[in-house]
């Protein structure tokens, strides 16, 4: 049994997200990408989105990703919020994405969503920062 | 507070308002005039923290908003007043909120409403509704971002007048 995994983004950006992740990790299983676009009206959207939970759902709950909170994405994931059943986590990336196929098994709902929250943070860095501070300590 | 947008989107807050419209008016202040919105407490929450922190947001009723708000002095925060719909933006002008300009973003698709641009379906009523603001002074343009080219109300019904 692992959580269920819903990318839902402005356009494209989650299929993306998937097939960079695939590129790394191989097949990802249980994960699906639901794009907004001005074309679909919210009732549409909220359907989708069902299908998609249905989908992904394997008796551990389903983690929702969305782009920004605040976005069309987002808002309509949060009338989706359901405690041990759904949880949001937005600003989703590749490491967070590529990090959840090992933890999607052993932990919790809600100890994967702050897991991927605090990961996703972590993995964002100034290079220049990292390197400089590498270099003083040599 | 110094009125710097007031835009009709059944999206109320979202991706086009917080990373377009706000930092190219460089607004401090986003009313949400909205009765459903002003009365559910987790949505309220939601779109406080959508919004950056130096942004301050107003979550009101149409009537609590055209009652209570200084909106017609030129001074203060520049302000983004959002609607979800034409009847909302209608009636708080009918209460007194008298803008000069109305942007319309988004209004999508529903049964007996219309089409007008890809991100604008209108039903007869609205167009009442605008056509009235319109005759009343108002510049009314669908745009849904600052970088599109404004497409005049005026203009636009003659596109769709056209069989």
């Amino acid at each position: 049994m692992m959580v269920g995994v819903l990318i839902i983004t402005h356009g494209n950006l989650g299929y993306e997200l998937i097939q960079a992740a695939e590129l790394i990790k191989g097949r990802l299983d249980g994960v699906l990408a639901i794009s907004v676009d001005p074309t679909k009206g919210t009732e549409e959207l909220k359907k989708e989105i069902t299908s998609g939970i249905k989908k992904v759902e394997k008796g551990k709950g389903v983690l929702i990703l969305t782009d920004l909170f605040g976005g069309t994405p987002s808002n309509i994931s949060l009338s989706f919020l359901k405690e041990n059943k759904v949880e949001v986590v937005t600003g989703v990336n590749l490491s967070m994405l590529l990090k959840l196929s090992d933890i999607r098994e052993e932990k919790n709902l809600i100890e994967v969503a702050y897991f991927t929250k605090d990961y996703g943070k972590k993995n964002i860095s100034l290079a220049s920062e990292i390197l400089n501070k590498e270099v003083v300590n040599k | 507070m110094d009125i710097s947008l007031v835009r009709i989107d059944c999206r109320l807050i979202h991706g086009q308002i917080l990373e377009a419209w706000i930092p190219h008016i460089k607004a401090s202040c986003v009313a949400v005039v909205d009765d459903d919105m002003a009365s559910d407490f987790f949505w309220k929450s939601a779109i406080r923290m959508a919004v950056p922190d130096d942004v301050e947001v107003l979550v009101n009723s149409v009537e609590e908003f055209s009652e209570n708000y200084s909106y017609s002095e030129k001074e203060g925060k520049k302000t983004i007043v959002l609607f979800c719909d034409v009847y909302n933006a209608f009636k708080a002008y009918r209460s007194g909120f008298e803008f000069e300009e109305l942007n319309i973003g988004n209004m999508q698709s529903e049964e007996n409403r219309r089409y007008c641009t890809p991100a604008v379906y209108l039903c007869e009523e609205d167009i009442k509704n605008l056509q009235f603001l319109v005759d009343s002074g108002v510049k009314v343009e669908l745009r849904c971002v600052p970088r599109d080219k404004p497409l005049d109300f005026r203009d636009m019904m003659k596109k769709i007048m056209l069989p």
